[in-house]
C-alpha cells in the first residue's frame, strides 16, 4: 500500500451504492501529492464514481473522502470544486470563443494569462481569438485542459481523457498532462489504457466491480503487465 | 335577448354541421365518425354544465365563489402542466405553484389597478384566460427544461467542475429554454388582429358591443397573457432549478429524475 509522501485525499471505507447497483464496495486508499495517481481497471469497476466523489459531483452511501485530513462535506463545496479540476471524457466547449471559455470559471483572466495557459497545454497562445467550433478533438479536449488550470486547482482529475480521441489527438493531450505532472501537479487519471496509465502515473489504484484490488507504485502493479 | 345570441333552438339546428363533419368522415372512410360525434356531444353537454355551474357561482356565491373557481381551475392547470413534463423531479408541486404565482400577480395587478373590476362575472373569465396562458407557458417552459437536462447533463456538470454554483451552471440554459418558451405568446401578441380575432374581442363584437370598446378588453387581455405566461414561466424554471440540484449544487442523477 501507498504509505509515504504527503496525501491529498483519502479515503474511508467508501461505499457508494445507486438504484440497487453497488458503484464502489468499501474502498479505503489515499492519493499523494505532486505525483499522478491512475485509477485501472475493467469497464464499470467504479474508476469514474471513485473520480467524481472527489470533487464531490458524487457522494458516498458509506465512509468518509477527505481533502488533507479534512471530511469534504465540511469545507465548503465550490471551494473545493475550484482547488479540484476536473477534465471529463468528452471534451465540452462552453462558449463560441475559446478565450470566453477559458473565462467561465475565472471570468477576471486576463489575455496574457490566458495565452500562458494555452502554452502550458501545448497550444499556440494565438488561438485565443479562435472560434470553440470547429477545433479538432484533440485542440478542444486541451482547451478544456486549460479552463481547468485557469481556476488554479492543486488536483487535477482526469476521466479518460484521451480516450475519445483520435491517435494524433491522444498523443497531444498526453503530452500536455505528463508535462504538467512532470511541473508537480497532483492528478489522478483514469484510463483503460495501461501503457498510457505507466507513462503518465507514479501509483495506480486498480478497481474492479467496485472494490480495490491493488494499490502501489505504478511499477508493482501486476495488472498493469496484463493489459494493453 | 340580444338577437345576435342563438336561441337553443338555433344551437339544436346547428347541430346540421356536426352532422356534416361526421358525413365526411363516413364518406371518406377516416374512421373518425364515431369520435367526432362523441366529442360533439361531449363539448355540449361539457358546455352546458359548465355554464349551470357559473350560473349559480355568479347568482349566489360572488367573489367568494369567484375565487374558489379559480383554485379549482389552478390545480387543474397544474395537473396539466405537471403531466407535460413528467420525469422532472417535483413536476406537479412546481407546475402548481407557478401557474398559482403568475395567475396571482396578473391578476392581482389588474384589480389593484381597477383596470378589471372585482365581480366573480369579470374575475371568473378573465383569470381563466390568465390560467390558461400560464399553464401553457408552464408546460412549455418544463417540458424544454426536461430535455435541456438531457442533453446539456455534460456542460452544466462542466460549470460545476469549476466551482460554478448550480445558478450559474444553469443560468445560460435557464435563459434559452425560458426564452423559447415565451416566443409564442410574444409571436401571439405581435400579430394579434391580423391573423386571427382573438377571442375576447370576438365575444364581445359577437355580444353587440362595438369594435373600438371591444378592442380595449383585447389589450388589456393581451398585455395580461403576456405577463401572466412570463411569470409563469421563470417562476417554474427557477422552481425546477431548485428541484434538479441538491445542497451541495449537484445536478441529481438522471434515475432520480421523477
Amino acid at each position: 500500500m501507498l504509505t509515504t509522501g504527503e496525501t491529498v485525499f483519502g479515503l474511508e471505507r467508501v461505499t457508494v451504492q445507486r438504484g440497487g447497483a453497488l458503484l464502489l464496495d468499501d474502498v479505503s486508499c489515499r492519493i499523494p501529492a505532486r505525483s499522478c495517481t491512475a485509477l485501472v481497471g475493467p469497464s464499470g469497476a467504479g474508476k469514474s464514481t471513485l473520480l467524481r466523489l472527489l470533487n464531490r459531483l458524487e457522494e458516498p452511501s458509506d465512509g468518509v473522502v477527505r481533502l488533507h485530513g479534512r471530511p469534504l462535506p465540511e469545507l465548503d463545496v465550490l471551494a473545493v470544486r475550484r482547488r479540484v479540476g476536473l477534465v471529463g471524457q468528452q471534451p465540452v466547449l462552453l462558449t463560441d470563443r475559446i478565450l470566453d471559455d477559458l473565462r467561465v470559471g475565472r471570468p477576471d483572466l486576463d489575455a496574457e494569462q490566458a495565452a500562458g495557459l494555452l502554452e502550458r497545454v501545448g497550444l499556440p497562445p494565438g488561438m485565443l481569438e479562435r472560434a470553440t467550433a470547429g477545433l479538432s478533438g484533440g485542440e478542444a479536449q486541451r482547451v478544456c485542459l486549460a479552463r481547468a488550470l485557469a481556476v488554479g486547482p492543486e488536483v487535477l482529475l482526469l476521466d479518460e481523457p484521451t480516450s475519445a480521441l483520435d491517435a494524433v489527438s491522444a498523443k497531444a493531450v498526453e503530452t500536455a498532462v505528463r508535462d504538467l505532472v512532470a511541473a508537480g501537479t497532483t492528478a489522478v487519471l483514469v484510463s483503460h489504457n495501461t501503457a498510457q496509465a505507466r507513462r503518465i502515473a507514479g501509483h495506480a489504484l486498480v478497481l474492479d466491480h467496485g472494490r480495490l484490488t491493488a494499490a502501489g507504485a505504478i511499477d508493482r502493479i501486476a495488472y498493469l503487465d496484463e493489459g494493453p | 335577448m340580444n338577437p345576435a345570441v342563438p336561441t337553443w333552438a338555433g344551437v339544436g339546428a346547428s347541430l346540421v354541421l356536426v352532422a356534416v363533419a361526421v358525413a365526411v368522415a363516413w364518406r371518406q372512410q377516416l374512421h373518425l365518425a364515431r369520435e367526432i360525434a362523441v366529442a360533439a356531444l361531449r363539448a355540449g353537454i361539457q358546455l352546458a354544465a359548465v355554464g349551470a355551474v357559473l350560473l349559480l357561482v355568479l347568482r349566489h356565491t360572488g367573489l367568494a365563489g369567484a375565487a374558489g373557481w379559480l383554485v379549482v381551475m389552478v390545480l387543474i392547470a397544474g395537473r396539466v402542466a405537471g403531466r407535460r413534463a413528467a420525469g422532472l423531479p417535483r413536476a406537479l408541486p412546481v407546475a402548481t405553484a407557478a401557474i398559482a404565482a403568475g395567475t396571482a400577480a396578473t391578476l392581482g395587478v389588474l384589480l389593484a389597478l381597477g383596470v378589471v373590476s372585482a365581480q366573480a362575472r369579470v374575475v371568473i373569465p378573465v383569470g381563466g384566460m390568465v390560467v390558461s396562458g400560464a399553464m401553457q407557458a408552464t408546460a412549455l417552459v418544463l417540458t424544454r427544461l426536461r430535455e435541456e437536462v438531457r442533453t446539456a447533463r455534460p456542460a452544466i456538470e462542466a460549470r460545476l467542475a469549476l466551482g460554478l454554483s448550480s445558478a450559474d451552471a444553469f443560468a445560460p440554459h435557464l435563459r434559452t429554454t425560458v426564452r423559447t418558451a415565451l416566443i409564442p405568446v410574444v409571436d401571439a401578441t405581435r400579430t394579434v388582429g391580423l391573423i386571427s380575432l382573438p377571442g375576447a374581442m370576438t365575444g364581445l363584437i359577437l355580444a353587440g358591443v362595438d369594435p373600438l370598446t371591444a378592442i380595449r378588453y383585447q389589450i388589456v387581455v393581451m398585455y395580461m397573457l403576456l405577463a401572466a405566461a412570463a411569470l409563469a414561466a421563470l417562476i417554474a424554471a427557477r422552481l425546477a432549478e431548485r428541484a434538479l440540484f441538491d445542497d451541495a449544487h449537484r445536478l441529481r442523477p438522471a434515475d432520480a429524475d421523477g
